[in-house]
Parts: C-alpha cells; sequence; structure tokens
C-alpha cells in the first residue's frame, strides 16, 4: 500500500504508474510514480529544470507520455477523446505561473469567462458567482480593473477565482509564490489551503519555495532526475536523511547536485587559454 | 560541402514540416465556422479588430493610388487625345489588380502583422494554454473567429480601396486637370464588365484574405513562444504575406484573363 493510501484510505484522484517522458533526446521523467490523494494538498517539488511544470501538463492532458499512465479520477487521461478530454478538464482547475488571465477583459469577465462558455446560466446568476469567487480571493472590489492594472499577486488570486469558477474536483498550481512580495506570498499560502479545505478540492502544488509549500502541504513528493526520489509528510521529509532531500530542503550550496556546472579541470581550461 | 547540403536539406525538412502543420490548421480553423454561427458575437468582435481599424489606412491609400493613376494616365493618354478613356484606365487598373493586391498588403501589414503578435503573444502568456485548461479550444474560440474576420473583411476592404482609387482619379482628372466628366464616367460604365473584371477582382480579394489571414494565424500560433519568436514570426507573417500575394496574383491574373 503506498503512502498516499496511508493517509486518505480511498484510491487516489491522480494515479501516475511508469510515466517516461522526454523533450528531444533527454528524459525528463523515467519511471514516474505518484499517487496524489482525494483532498489533499500534494506538492510536487524539486530544482528548476526538473520537469514540475511539464508533470502538471501531462496531469491536465496538454502533453502525451511516451510510456506509462497517468489516471484522474479513475480514467486515463491520455486514453480520453477529445471530447472526453474536455469534459475531464472542466473538472480541474490550473494556476499558471503567470496568471494566464485574457488580457483584453476585464476581471469581472475573466472569471465570468469559464461560466459563460460551459453553462447557461443566466446574467445575474453569472454575476453572483463571479462576485462571490473574487470575495473568495478577496478582490470583489477589483472587479472591473483590466489584467494589466493588477499586481502580480492580485493577477494569481484572479486567476484563483477563474480556477475555482466552476467548482472543480481539483486544482493545479504552477509555482504560486514565483516572485511574490511576502504578504502576497503569505495570502496565496492561506489561499490554498483555504479552499482545499473549505471545498474539499483536492490541490497539486508545483514548487521549489520550499518553506511555503510545506507549510500547507500533507503529502510531498521530491522529485530528481526522472524520479521520485522521496516522499513524505512534511515533517517526515525534514528530518529525512537523504542526501538529496537534506541539500534541496536546507537549500545547501553543494551536495548530489554539484555547484560547479560540469566542465574541464580548472588548470587545463587556463592552460588552454594561454596556449 | 556536405554539411552545406545537409543544412539545405534541414531546411527543406523543416519547411516542409511547417507547411504540414500549416495545412492541418485549416481543418479545426474551418470547423469553427460552427461556433460562429452559434455565437456571430465573436465574429463581429474580430471583424471590428481586424477590419473596422484597417478602414482607414485602407482609404487614404486608396484615394492617393487612383489621384496618381489620374495624374499619370491623364499624361500619357493626353499624348494620343485619349484622355475621355481615363475613368476606364483607373477603374480598371483598380478593379482588376491594385485593389485586390495593394489592400492585401496593407492588411497583412496593418492587420496581419497584429494578428500573428496578438496570437504569439497569448500563447507566449499561456493564454492559450490557460484556455485549453479551461475545457475551451483556442482553435475554435481564438483562431477561427479571427479568421473568419479577415476573411470577410479583405474584400469589403478592397472594394472600399477600389471606390476611393475611383473617387481620387476623378478629383484629379475631373476636378484638376479638366477631362470632361460625362466621358470619365460613361467610359468607365461602358468598358467595365462586372464578370470579368468585378466578380474576378472580388475573387482575387477573396483569395488573398484567405492567404494573408491563414498565414497571420498560424505564424502566431507556430511561433517559439519568447519575445524573439514573436518579433520573427510577425516579420515572417509580412514577407510571405506579400510573397505569396503577388506570386498568387500573377497565377489568377494568367487563369483570369488569359
Amino acid at each position: 500500500m503506498s503512502l498516499a493510501e496511508d493517509i486518505f484510505n480511498e484510491p487516489p484522484l491522480v494515479k501516475i504508474r511508469g510515466l517516461r517522458f522526454r523533450r528531444g533526446s533527454r528524459w525528463i521523467f523515467d519511471g514516474l510514480d505518484v499517487d496524489i490523494p482525494r483532498g489533499s494538498v500534494t506538492a510536487i517539488m524539486g530544482p528548476s529544470g526538473t520537469g514540475k511544470t511539464t508533470l502538471l501538463k501531462l496531469i491536465g492532458g496538454q502533453l502525451r507520455p511516451d510510456e506509462g499512465t497517468i489516471e484522474v479520477d479513475g480514467e486515463n487521461v491520455h486514453a480520453l477523446s477529445t471530447h472526453d478530454l474536455y469534459r475531464l478538464r472542466m473538472r480541474m482547475g490550473m494556476l499558471f505561473q503567470s496568471g494566464a488571465l485574457l488580457t483584453d477583459i476585464s476581471v469581472f469577465e475573466n472569471v465570468a469567462f469559464p461560466l459563460r462558455e460551459h453553462t447557461r446560466l443566466t446574467e445575474s446568476m453569472i454575476r453572483k458567482l463571479v462576485l462571490l469567487k473574487l470575495e473568495a480571493v478577496g478582490l470583489r472590489g477589483a472587479r472591473d480593473l483590466m489584467p494589466s492594472e493588477l499586481s502580480g499577486g492580485m493577477a494569481r488570486r484572479v486567476a484563483l477565482a477563474r480556477a475555482i469558477a466552476l467548482d472543480p474536483m481539483m486544482i493545479m498550481y504552477d509555482e504560486p509564490f514565483t516572485g511574490q512580495d511576502p504578504i502576497s506570498m503569505g495570502v496565496l499560502v492561506q489561499l490554498i489551503r483555504r479552499l482545499n479545505d473549505a471545498a474539499r478540492i483536492t490541490s497539486v502544488v508545483v514548487s521549489h519555495d520550499v518553506g511555503e509549500t510545506l507549510e500547507i502541504a500533507d503529502l510531498v513528493y521530491v522529485i530528481s532526475d526522472g524520479r521520485v526520489v522521496e516522499s513524505g509528510t512534511p515533517a517526515k521529509l525534514t528530518e529525512s536523511g537523504g542526501e538529496w532531500t537534506r541539500q534541496f530542503i536546507h537549500g545547501l550550496a553543494d551536495g548530489p547536485v554539484p555547484f560547479h556546472y560540469p566542465a574541464p579541470v580548472l588548470e587545463e581550461d587556463i592552460l588552454e587559454a594561454a596556449r | 560541402m556536405i554539411s552545406l547540403l545537409a543544412q539545405l536539406g534541414d531546411w527543406g525538412i523543416h519547411g516542409l514540416v511547417r507547411l504540414g502543420r500549416a495545412h492541418l490548421l485549416l481543418l479545426p480553423l474551418l470547423r469553427g465556422l460552427l461556433d460562429i454561427l452559434r455565437r456571430p458575437r465573436l465574429l463581429l468582435d474580430q471583424v471590428y479588430s481586424v477590419g473596422v481599424l484597417t478602414i482607414l489606412i485602407i482609404g487614404v491609400a486608396g484615394l492617393f493610388v487612383g489621384m496618381v493613376l489620374g495624374l499619370q494616365g491623364y499624361y500619357i493618354l493626353s499624348r494620343f487625345g485619349g484622355e475621355t478613356a481615363l475613368g476606364l484606365m483607373v477603374a480598371a487598373s483598380l478593379v482588376r489588380e491594385l485593389g485586390p493586391v495593394l489592400t492585401a498588403l496593407l492588411f497583412a501589414g496593418r492587420a496581419g502583422s497584429a494578428l500573428t503578435a496578438e496570437i504569439g503573444l497569448m500563447k507566449a502568456t499561456e493564454q492559450l494554454s490557460g484556455l485549453e485548461m479551461m475545457a475551451v479550444n483556442p482553435e475554435y474560440r481564438v483562431l477561427a473567429p479571427r479568421f473568419f474576420a479577415g476573411l470577410l473583411s479583405v474584400p469589403l476592404l478592397a472594394a472600399m480601396f477600389s471606390c476611393l482609387g475611383v473617387l481620387g482619379g476623378w478629383m484629379v482628372g475631373g476636378g484638376m486637370l479638366g477631362v470632361d466628366q460625362g466621358a470619365f464616367w460613361n467610359g468607365m460604365q461602358n468598358g467595365i464588365d462586372f464578370r470579368e473584371d468585378i466578380i474576378n477582382g472580388v475573387i482575387k480579394s477573396v483569395v488573398f484574405g484567405f492567404v494573408c489571414t491563414w498565414i497571420a494565424i498560424f505564424q502566431g500560433y507556430d511561433c517559439v513562444p519568447t519575445s524573439e519568436g514573436v518579433s520573427r514570426a510577425t516579420t515572417r507573417t509580412v514577407v510571405h504575406s506579400s510573397l505569396a500575394v503577388l506570386g498568387l496574383d500573377f497565377v489568377l491574373t494568367a487563369l483570369m484573363f488569359s
């Protein structure tokens, strides 16, 4: 029985088995196994370039794996027809690193967008729902602003309101804390946890901000070289004796991930230049 | 030598792959018509930004081209005492050639480049990915309305260009140079054939509108999502569209008027 099933005694919402994916000749994932329990905040952590965002795109069906399977709520994402994939995506929300708000329409219209596209609700019902979603992220008063008038943190909160507009079963957060000031970061940390608990949404947070992520996560997967290096609760990982996890969690400059990019011996390089 | 050949082969293969992708994009663009029929508002918004905002440059260019045609035509025709054919010459030049071709070139520069930049930036800022994750197909929702807006706008803009060009020719010929106004309009009315000249001109502008908008949309959608990638794609849109219009104009003219 996997660790995730230890924590929640029901089948995981997302089940990844034997995932292999490459870009060019480089394998980004080479036999990745991950379970994301229902109703949990699961963090996927690892240094830049380990393919964390790629993993979210694979879960959302925007990329196709070379091998392995990804099941979301029992459905094999990459075996679905386009119609069924879009139907599944209506139950998934995604918060992009940039917010990905539509820049030519207002905050209100951005949040109303999925409702207008996928429901036949009346205009007054849409207005009520949008205001409620904006209230949940604290930006009801910013409804008439354009995306260009928002700060980075506000844009992400609007994007979060848009992501929950259709009451999804899960939300994937792509580096939600990157580039945020401490206040915005604190707000986002609280929002992710609060939304998760209030609506029992399953949250997948991809991040390399250790402190903030460990603060809200129920389960953490640390990824390196295309595989899960370690997984467990934040407390377990903080105390981990694993060399790799220790370097990542404590931000050590040298370790299994070397400080120096691979290069010839320094003396040889210098003498070569002198010749 | 071998590496040069390999490089040429690489370019050729990449070119063919891109051409294939461009053709594959046509299918969802055409299928997007169903969405547009359900929600015509999507098309109207794009007709405004692609077509209506291009009217100024088309109108001014059409007027000046017509005025130049009036001047040049008068100088040449007056050598043979044929000033009365000025109206026919101006109208035929505009309706058959200059209207569709110059409109398409100006459209590629004004609206085509804007389309590529807009779609490219939407890709670079993950707006298109965002739509996909909201279960909204960007090919139907974003690309198709822009495609049909371009297809609809170019013939209308070309008609506007030709009308204002004729007006410019008349202002110079009839107003400034004293060509007989009755002869100017009568010659035009008798000499211009509806099917041979006007319909063929419309067909040309529909083809040019299709090609220019298709190129602009494909370049934006297929660009490398970086600032440099968007900039290169925008340049490619103008260059490829201009060359395609000039090349196709020759082919269409040969087919229509031979």
